[in-house]
């Protein structure tokens, strides 16, 4: 009796085992191995080198791409100090320098999407809005990982392009914003 | 008789009188055509102030990947020194982990600041504290700029124009002591002076003293002629009797101290005190010392026969005798100048003072197109540069130590090879290093501006870019790499082959760009035709249309490493085109900003199609022809590149990027000759000793959100997961739904792990 249950058993799970193998060769493309989780506040000036993402020996692929987790992007003393700087001078109508400022920044952290922003609205008020445009789009491209970054950003763009009387544009762009990280 | 005498007597004092009269005007004439030839001589020069030419400065900061020695080496090439005690600005202090600093006063771009103390704490990786004199947290302070040339009207000719105020009193009475005692009261010759001379070195049995006054050595400075004739001294006289006429001893004593000859450096020509100062002493000319000023004031006499790094012992004398001299005419204490002469030389060992002179070529350049000759070589402007000393030295290093390397393995001692070496910081396009020869001090051919070599495999990056651009392609598409065969206009047949003469068959691109596969990439590449290949090059950056035939595929576009690094910055900073900036500021002899160059950046291509392309160049670099490096670079840096090599090796390129900086290394011959070497032997070392020595950081650009990342086989293409993955698998980037076909093996892996753990559920029962 069990052991007519045992062969019941075994059979069933050939079939189950047959059928599962033949669904994951034409199932769609697997998702990738989850990435490295991405560092939290980028280090100012040239820090260490960082790791490769391992291979994909260890962690089970996901049937969707991993969300890495939430980063934030903030200023360090050094780069804090100089937007201040740079908006007091702004705020003097000194824009010339008040970008230069924001230039000593970039040179510290040239990979942080706050920087750029505040370069780009210097360039807004120096009534260019075309470089302001593409140092929104800039932002945007290394904001990847912050909404509330992006979504400055995208403000920074729309703003940009409401200048340059592309208001359809521009209206795409806040909407994105918002959908980012609702005002 | 009388009669004829008399008549003839008096046409005989006619004549003289009239010949004597003739000669008068004729001298008169002379005099003042002299007059007008050594005045204007001297104002053009008293008003033509060189521009001066900045490093960009340091920025400290905590955090600051910058180690307590490296942070002292740093004030060491601002010549700061090392004391006990902090007295005067331009010193330091060492106190355990902490260095005390007294900052110079310094001029930037946008601000003056004044002498202040600073307090640095260190470790030995990086700062930990920036304090003020009152213990205050300093966020950011920076450095003064480094002096690193002038732009200096006459070719050859350089000089630190100083002004009265950065002369130390002791030099003008040192000077008039050992060279002309009457000099503020002759008026421009001195006979006794010349008596005197002669009896001093009778007496002395040598020459000791010159009989010229220093204005007499002005103007013979300024028409530099090397017969002394008679008739050149009485010109000389005449002309400086004129200058003494015209113009103050206080302006022929400044003009002297900044006019005359002290020494050579290679092609460069050292005039005045001020740069002599940095030359011999690496010291600004206020910063010396009795001794020091004594030596410099006996090089006077002849640079070359009493050169102190040449002739140390002859030039001690000598500066010993100065200093008696100075001691028996009351200008110095007698125990002072018994101390000085008890000091040793103090010069340095090599010529010290920066001197770029590949950077300084390409900083010219830049203002030429917006200023005048003129303005650049006379109004005193002040401009300020993206020069990273630290990155130069690396960059200097790298290709001399390699290029020496390259020459012990082919045997040749005194080979011509040469090479040229552009560093970039991608994000803000700011060119931080420019070396242009071997021979980094000679001002020469600038190979890194005006070596227009073909760019070969550097341009299939941008190939693979465009074709991504399409959609019709990605990393992981397999492309034929079969020999090729294409008919000219000319109706022959073009066959490139790649460089291992063999052909792989279907590989991925991944693969094809990996290992420089020439076939794969021009059948991709005509795939997706020229001109759109042509507008992506431009839209990086190149300005000119190459011509349009299949062999620019293979990179037959002649390019110099400057036009690379452009096109290259685009692909390291994530698709923008920023336009490469050696100067970044100008500012006029009284302070005022003349030109500002901004930092510009314009989309050329979608983050995502470069991201793809980026992570594939870093597969260059872990599997293909760049993996040469990692056993030079830091363990586990990030980086990314390309290799190129010309046809039948005539050129050999590395170009490739971290993640904060951009580096193109060209090695070839000047005459164009085979080097026998690939881009991966003869570029890629200099490459990577390059990179090794700047304290860089891994590339690592967040990926686009519309991309995924994914591992496939190099081999094959296909996709393979966690069950499969081996020594073959690479990890490359595609848009996000891209299907690709699973490697059969790890279908049949997956079936075996599924029967394993049925097995044990099994045997779990039987229990």
């Amino acid at each position: 009796m069990i052991r007519a249950m045992r062969c019941q058993i075994l059979l069933s799970l050939l079939a189950a085992a047959s059928l599962f193998s033949a669904c994951s060769v034409v199932r769609s493309p697997e998702s990738p191995a989850p990435q490295e989780p991405s560092a939290t506040q980028t280090p100012p000036g040239p820090g260490t080198a960082q790791p490769q993402p391992a291979p994909p020996t260890e962690t089970p692929p996901n049937p969707e791409p991993p969300r890495p987790p939430p980063k934030q992007f903030k200023l360090s003393p050094a780069t804090n100090a100089l937007v201040q700087q740079a908006h007091t001078q702004a705020h003097t109508g000194a824009f010339v320098p008040a970008a230069n400022t924001l230039e000593r920044a970039l040179r510290i952290e040239p990979e942080n999407p706050l920087l750029w922003i505040e370069l780009g609205q210097i360039r807004l008020s120096e009534n260019n809005p075309a470089q302001a445009n593409s140092m929104g789009h800039k932002a945007l491209a290394l904001a990847t990982g912050d909404p509330q970054a992006q979504a400055s950003a995208w403000r920074l763009v729309a703003e940009s392009l409401r200048a340059l009387n592309r208001n359809d544009e521009a209206a795409e762009a806040d909407k994105k914003a918002n959908a980012l990280s609702p005002r | 008789m009388a009669r004829s005498g008399s008549t003839f007597r008096r046409i005989f004092w006619l004549s003289a009188a009239v010949v004597v009269l003739g000669a008068g005007v004729a001298a008169t004439f002379y005099v003042l055509y002299l007059d007008h030839l050594v005045t204007k001589q001297f104002e053009g020069r008293r008003w033509t102030l060189p521009a001066q030419v900045y490093a960009a400065p340091l920025e400290l900061y905590a955090g600051l990947a910058l180690g307590g020695t490296d942070l002292e080496h740093e004030l060491q090439r601002l010549q700061y020194r090392r004391v006990d005690k902090l007295e005067h600005p331009g010193t330091y202090r060492l106190q355990g982990a902490r260095i005390d600093v007294a900052l110079r006063p310094a001029r930037f771009a946008d601000e003056s600041r004044p002498a202040s103390i600073l307090s640095i704490v260190a470790n030995d990786k990086a700062i930990e504290s920036v304090r003020d004199s009152d213990g205050k947290d300093v966020p950011i302070v920076r450095l003064e700029p480094l002096l690193i040339g002038s732009i200096f009207p006459i070719h050859g000719e350089d000089r630190i124009v100083v002004t009265p105020q950065d002369v130390p009193p002791l030099l003008p009475a040192a000077l008039t002591t050992v060279e002309d005692r009457k000099f503020y009261t002759h008026h421009g010759v001195d006979p006794t002076g010349i008596a005197r001379a002669l009896w001093q070195n009778v007496r002395a049995g040598q020459i000791e003293q010159g009989g010229s006054t220093l204005t007499q050595q002005l103007v013979k400075s300024y028409f530099l002629d090397p017969r002394r004739t008679l008739s050149r001294k009485i010109r000389e006289a005449i002309m400086a009797v004129s200058l003494d006429a015209h113009f103050s001893k206080a302006d022929l004593m400044n003009a002297y101290i900044n006019e005359i000859f002290l020494g050579q450096d290679g092609d460069r020509a050292i005039h005045g005190f001020g740069l002599a100062s940095q030359f011999y002493f690496g010291k600004p000319l206020s910063e010396l010392d009795l001794s020091e000023v004594a030596l410099l004031v006996a090089i006077v006499r002849g640079p070359t026969y009493y050169d102190p790094r040449r002739h140390a012992d002859r030039v001690r004398l000598r500066r010993d005798m100065v200093l008696k001299l100075m001691a028996e005419r009351g200008i110095v204490k007698q125990e002072d100048a018994l101390a000085a002469e008890k000091r040793p030389l103090g010069v340095t060992t090599r010529a010290s003072g920066a001197y770029y002179p590949a950077y300084l070529d390409f900083v010219r350049r830049t203002l030429r197109r917006d200023y005048h000759d003129q303005d650049l070589t006379e109004a005193g402007l002040r401009i300020y540069t993206s020069l990273d000393p630290r990155a130069q030295d690396n960059a200097e290093r790298a290709l001399e130590r390699e290029l020496a390397r390259l020459d012990r393995l082919k045997k040749s001692p005194d080979s011509k090879l040469e090479g040229a070496v552009v560093v970039t910081a991608p994000q803000n396009g700011d060119v931080i290093a420019i070396v242009g020869s071997r021979n980094v001090g000679y001002d020469g051919f600038n190979r890194a501006l005006d070596a227009r070599r073909a760019m070969g495999s550097l341009v299939k990056p941008f190939i693979y870019l465009t074709a991504f651009e399409s959609g019709r392609y990605n990393a992981a598409t397999v492309v034929q790499d079969a020999p090729v065969s294409i008919k000219l206009a000319n109706g022959t047949y073009w066959k490139p082959e790649n460089f291992t003469k063999q052909n792989y068959g279907p590989v991925p691109v991944v693969h094809a760009l990996a290992e420089s596969l020439n076939d794969a990439t021009v059948a991709v590449g005509l795939d997706i035709g020229l001109p759109k290949i042509t507008a992506t090059l431009n839209r990086f950056g190149l300005d000119r249309q190459p011509a349009q035939v299949p062999s620019m595929l293979l990179g037959t576009i002649d390019v110099s490493p400057m036009e690379v690094a452009q096109l290259y910055n685009g692909l390291a900073n994530g698709g923008f085109r920023t336009p490469l900036r050696a100067v970044r500021a100008v500012i006029s002899v009284d302070g005022k900003p003349l030109k500002a160059f901004p930092l510009e950046v314009t989309p050329v291509a979608s983050p995502e199609v470069v991201y793809e392309v980026d992570r594939m160049m870093e597969q260059v670099m872990e599997k293909g022809t760049g993996r040469g490096a990692r056993s030079i670079l830091p363990a586990n840096l990030v980086v990314a590149g390309k290799s190129g090599t010309s046809s039948d090796y005539h050129d050999n390129w590395f170009a490739g990027f971290s993640g904060s900086h951009l580096a193109v290394v060209w090695v070839g011959y000047d005459d164009n000759l085979p080097t026998g070497f690939t881009g991966s032997s003869g570029a890629l070392p200099v490459w990577a000793r390059l990179m090794a020595g700047l304290g860089t950081t891994s590339w690592d650009a967040p990926m686009p959100e519309s991309l995924a990342e994914t591992w496939i086989d190099y081999g094959s293409g296909l996709r393979v997961d966690k069950n499969c993955a081996d020594d073959n698998t690479v990890p490359i980037a595609v848009p996000v739904g891209t299907e690709l076909p699973l490697k059969p093996s790890c279908a049949g892996n997956s079936i075996q792990s599924i029967v394993e753990r049925a097995g044990e559920w099994i045997r779990d029962l039987m229990h």
